[in-house]
C-alpha cells in the first residue's frame, strides 16, 4: 500500500447522508437522490432532525441515534454547523468524513479560521476528509454516487481527481459520451486535509485503476507531486489537464532564469519528468483516456497512415510532422505486394493513397499489408466508416426522373452502407490484437453513429486526423518515458 | 588563477564570506570559482588590482584577452560599457586597464583578466529555486537573444540522463548543437553534465536562489562558462 488506504472512503458499507433533505432541489435532496438511483451497494441512513423519514427510508435525528456502524459521513449542512457535526461523527467512531459544503477557505479569512477548526478536528479523531467545497465522490466497485449532477458515469478502468468539481464532472459526463469508462472519481475542493497526492497514491494502488487522469490548478509549497507522479507513472500513465497555464514570469527576480522561469514553465517541465501525459483540453483529455485504455502504446515514432482520399493524407502527414512523428517511405516489397490491389496510378507511397471506391474495397486488405509491415509501429486510418455526407442533399434535388432515379439508387446504396459497420472496424480491432500496434481510425461522420459502430469493436476512432496524431504523439512521448526508465 | 586552482576554494566559504558582507550576489569571479568546484568548467582568469599585474595575468592566460570591471553593485556589465574584448598585447591590456579604473560615473573596484573565448554558438544554464518543486535547473539559446526568443527548457534537481537528453531536445534552436559551419557539434555529454552539476549545486547550497551562466560558450564543442551570476538568499 502506497500512502493512505482510502479503499473504505471509496468502498464504504454504510454511509450516513447529514443534511439529507426531503425538498426538491436541496443538496442533501439531490446527493440523497443520486446516491439511490445510482443503486448504491451498501447502507443509507438520512439523517435530518426535522424528518421522519426521505424516499421512504428512515431517518434519524443525529448521527449518533444511527445503531450500525457507519464507514462514511456525507456532510451538506451550512459551513457554521460543521465542526459540531464532525464531533458527533468522532463521538460515533466515523473515520470517513465529505465535507460538499462550500464557504470555507476559498471565500475569506472568516472561512480560513471555519476551515482550520475543521482539520483540527479531522486530525485529533484520525479522521479523513474529502473537500470542504467538494462535488463529490464516485465509485464503480461500490456503484456510489456521492456526486452533486444528477449522473451516472460509464464504468471503465480510468479514475479521476479534479482540483475543480465543475470540469471534474463534465470530464464523467463528456466520458460516458465518447465511452470512456470510469472507476472511482473525487473532487478534491479545497483539499484541507487529502490532496491530489493522497488520491494519486490510492490510485496507484487501486487494482482495478488502469489510467489516472487529473485536472490541476495549482501545487502546495515543496510539494512531493514531482517524485509521486514518477513512480506511479512508470506503471500507470497519468494524463493531465493543467489550468493556470499563462501566468507570467517573476519579474522581480534579479538573473535572466529567473525572469524568465513562469510557472506554467515550471508545471510543463515537472509533468515531462514525471512521465505525465499532459494535454491542451478536456477533448483531448478523453481521447487520450480512451487511447491509454484500449491500445497498446507505440514501439516507436513511425506512423502509416492510410487513406481513401488524397487529401487526407496530406493534412495527416503535417500534423504527424508537426507532433514529431516520423512517416517512412514505403519499402519496394510493401509497393509490390499492394501493387496486385491496387490501381496502376495508386501513390506507391505513405500515405498509402487508395483510390475510392464503393465496391471491392482494397482497404482491409491494405491496411492488413501495412500493420504486418516492421516499418511502423503505429497506424491512422482515414476514411474508415461511410460517411453520410453527400447523398442527404440528393433529397431535395429537382430535375429529370432518370436523374433522380439514379440518386435515389445511389443513396439507397450508401444508406444500406450506413446502417452496417464498416467491416474495416473489425479488422482494425483484430490486427491490433495480432500486431501489437495501435490503429486509430478516423471516420469523418457523426460522433453518435460512430460511436455506435465503433466501440463494439473496442477500437479508437476519431472524426478529425487532428486529433488521432495528438494522440499518437502523447502516446509516443509516453513510452519514451517508460523506455528511459528501463536504460 | 586558473580553473586548476579555483577548485581549491570552498564554496560554503565563498557564499558565507560574501553573505556576511551583505551581498546579495557573488562577483563574476565568485561566481565561477563556485562553478568550478563543482566540475563545471570556466574561462582563465584572475582579479587584479594594477596594471603590471593585469598585463602579466593576461601573458600568463595567453592572448587574446577581455578586461572586465567589477565592484559591488556591476552586475550588467555590458550596459555598463565596462567590458573590452580581444585585447592582443601587452599595450592594449594596459590602456583597457587605465580606462576601467579611471572611470568616474561608476566605481571599478577591480579588474577581472579573462580568457577570450570566441566564437558565435552562445547558449545558456541557469538555476531557479521554485516555491513548488525546488530547485529547477534551465538550460537553453545564449547571448543577447536570451530573453527575446525565451527558447528554453527546465528540469527540477536533481536532474537523471534522460532529463538532461530532454532539456537539449526541448528547444526549438536545437540544431545549434549540430556540426555548425566547420565547427563541431556540443560535447553532449559534457553539456549533461553542466545541467545535472548545476542542479547538484541548488540542492546543495541553500543560499543560492538563482544562477545564470550566459554565455556558455564553446571552445572546439566543449562549453565553457563565459559569464556567470550566482544570487543568493
Amino acid at each position: 500500500m502506497h500512502g493512505k488506504d482510502l479503499d473504505l472512503l471509496f468502498n464504504p458499507r454504510s454511509l450516513a447522508m447529514i443534511g439529507a433533505s426531503g425538498t426538491p432541489g436541496k443538496w442533501g435532496y439531490i446527493i440523497l437522490l443520486n446516491i439511490l438511483k445510482g443503486n448504491y451497494k451498501g447502507k443509507v441512513f438520512p439523517v435530518n432532525p426535522k424528518s421522519d423519514a426521505i424516499f421512504g427510508i428512515p431517518c434519524h435525528k443525529t448521527i449518533t441515534d444511527i445503531k450500525d456502524d457507519i464507514d462514511l459521513a456525507v456532510i451538506a449542512t451550512p459551513a457554521s454547523s460543521v465542526p459540531g457535526v464532525i464531533d458527533s461523527c468522532g463521538q460515533k467512531n466515523i473515520k470517513n468524513i465529505i465535507v460538499i459544503t462550500a464557504d470555507f477557505s476559498e471565500s475569506g479569512p472568516a472561512g480560513k479560521q471555519l476551515e482550520k477548526e475543521v482539520v483540527n478536528k479531522i486530525s485529533k479523531y484520525g479522521m479523513r476528509l474529502v473537500g470542504p467545497n467538494t462535488m463529490g465522490i464516485f465509485s464503480a466497485r461500490s456503484s456510489l454516487h456521492i456526486l452533486m449532477p444528477t449522473i451516472i458515469p460509464s464504468h471503465g478502468p480510468v479514475s479521476m481527481f479534479s482540483q475543480s468539481g465543475n470540469v471534474g464532472v463534465q470530464m464523467l459526463a463528456y466520458g460516458k459520451q465518447q465511452n470512456v469508462g470510469f472507476e472511482k472519481f473525487v473532487s478534491s475542493g479545497n483539499e484541507a486535509d487529502l490532496s491530489a497526492i493522497d488520491y494519486l497514491n490510492y490510485f496507484y494502488s487501486d487494482k482495478d485503476t488502469r489510467v489516472i487522469l487529473g485536472y490541476i490548478e495549482g501545487f502546495e509549497e515543496n510539494s512531493t507531486f514531482l517524485q509521486v507522479a514518477k513512480t506511479i507513472s512508470k506503471e500507470k500513465p497519468i494524463i493531465v489537464l493543467k489550468g493556470g497555464r499563462t501566468e507570467a514570469g517573476s519579474k522581480a527576480a534579479a538573473s535572466h532564469t529567473g525572469s524568465m522561469a513562469g510557472s506554467s514553465r515550471i508545471n510543463k517541465a515537472i509533468f515531462r519528468q514525471a512521465g505525465i501525459t499532459e494535454t491542451a483540453s478536456s477533448q483531448e483529455l478523453i481521447d487520450c483516456a480512451k487511447a491509454f485504455v484500449n491500445y497498446p502504446l507505440p514501439k516507436g515514432n513511425r506512423v502509416g497512415i492510410i487513406t481513401r482520399g488524397g487529401g487526407w493524407g496530406v493534412l495527416t502527414s503535417d500534423a504527424c510532422a508537426e507532433n514529431g512523428l516520423e512517416v517512412p517511405p514505403l519499402s519496394a516489397d510493401l509497393i509490390s505486394k499492394m501493387d496486385n490491389l491496387l490501381p496502376k496510378y495508386w501513390s506507391r507511397g505513405n500515405p498509402v493513397d487508395l483510390v475510392a471506391s464503393i465496391m471491392n474495397d482494397p482497404l482491409p486488405a491494405c491496411l492488413e499489408m501495412l500493420a504486418n509491415w516492421d516499418g511502423v509501429d503505429s497506424i491512422i486510418c482515414l476514411g474508415s466508416g461511410f460517411s453520410s455526407f453527400g447523398f442527404e442533399y440528393a433529397k431535395d434535388l429537382e430535375g429529370s426522373k432518370e436523374l433522380l432515379d439514379t440518386l435515389k439508387r445511389i443513396s439507397d446504396l450508401f444508406q444500406m452502407r450506413t446502417q452496417q459497420a464498416d467491416p474495416v472496424f473489425k479488422i482494425i480491432g483484430q490486427l491490433v490484437q495480432s500486431t501489437g500496434k495501435p490503429i486509430v481510425s478516423v471516420a469523418l461522420g457523426s460522433e453518435d453513429m460512430l460511436g455506435k459502430n465503433v466501440d463494439q469493436y473496442g477500437i479508437v476512432s476519431f472524426p478529425t486526423p487532428g486529433r488521432a496524431v495528438r494522440v499518437l504523439k502523447h502516446m509516443n512521448q509516453y513510452r519514451q518515458f517508460i523506455d528511459s526508465q528501463h536504460s | 588563477m586558473t580553473a586548476k586552482a579555483t577548485t581549491m576554494a570552498s564554496p560554503e566559504k565563498i557564499i558565507e564570506d560574501a553573505l556576511q558582507k551583505g551581498e546579495k550576489s557573488l562577483s563574476e569571479y565568485d561566481s565561477k570559482r563556485v562553478l568550478a568546484a563543482y566540475g563545471i568548467p570556466v574561462t582563465l582568469e584572475k582579479t587584479v588590482k594594477n596594471k603590471n599585474d593585469a598585463v602579466s595575468a593576461a601573458k600568463e592566460i595567453g592572448y587574446p584577452v577581455a578586461l572586465k570591471g567589477s565592484g559591488e553593485q556591476l552586475s550588467h556589465k555590458t550596459e555598463l560599457d565596462l567590458i573590452d574584448l580581444d585585447l592582443n598585447n601587452d599595450e592594449s591590456v594596459s590602456r583597457s586597464f587605465e580606462r576601467l579604473v579611471n572611470r568616474t560615473d561608476v566605481k571599478v573596484d577591480e579588474v577581472l583578466v579573462q580568457q577570450m573565448v570566441k566564437g558565435t554558438r552562445e547558449l545558456m544554464a541557469g538555476l531557479i529555486r521554485d516555491k513548488h518543486f525546488g530547485p529547477c535547473v534551465m538550460f537553453g539559446l545564449g547571448g543577447i537573444f536570451t530573453e527575446i526568443l525565451q527558447d528554453i527548457s527546465f528540469r527540477a534537481a536533481p536532474l537523471s540522463k534522460w532529463d538532461t537528453i530532454q532539456m537539449m531536445a526541448e528547444i526549438r534552436g536545437k540544431k545549434i548543437m549540430d556540426a555548425f559551419r566547420g565547427k563541431p557539434p556540443v560535447n553532449r555529454e559534457a553539456l549533461a553534465s553542466i545541467l545535472s552539476k548545476i542542479g547538484e549545486i541548488g540542492l546543495v547550497h541553500k543560499q543560492i536562489i538563482e544562477i545564470d551562466i550566459n554565455p556558455l560558450k564553446l571552445i572546439d564543442g566543449n562549453p565553457v562558462a563565459v559569464d556567470a551570476l550566482i544570487v543568493l538568499k
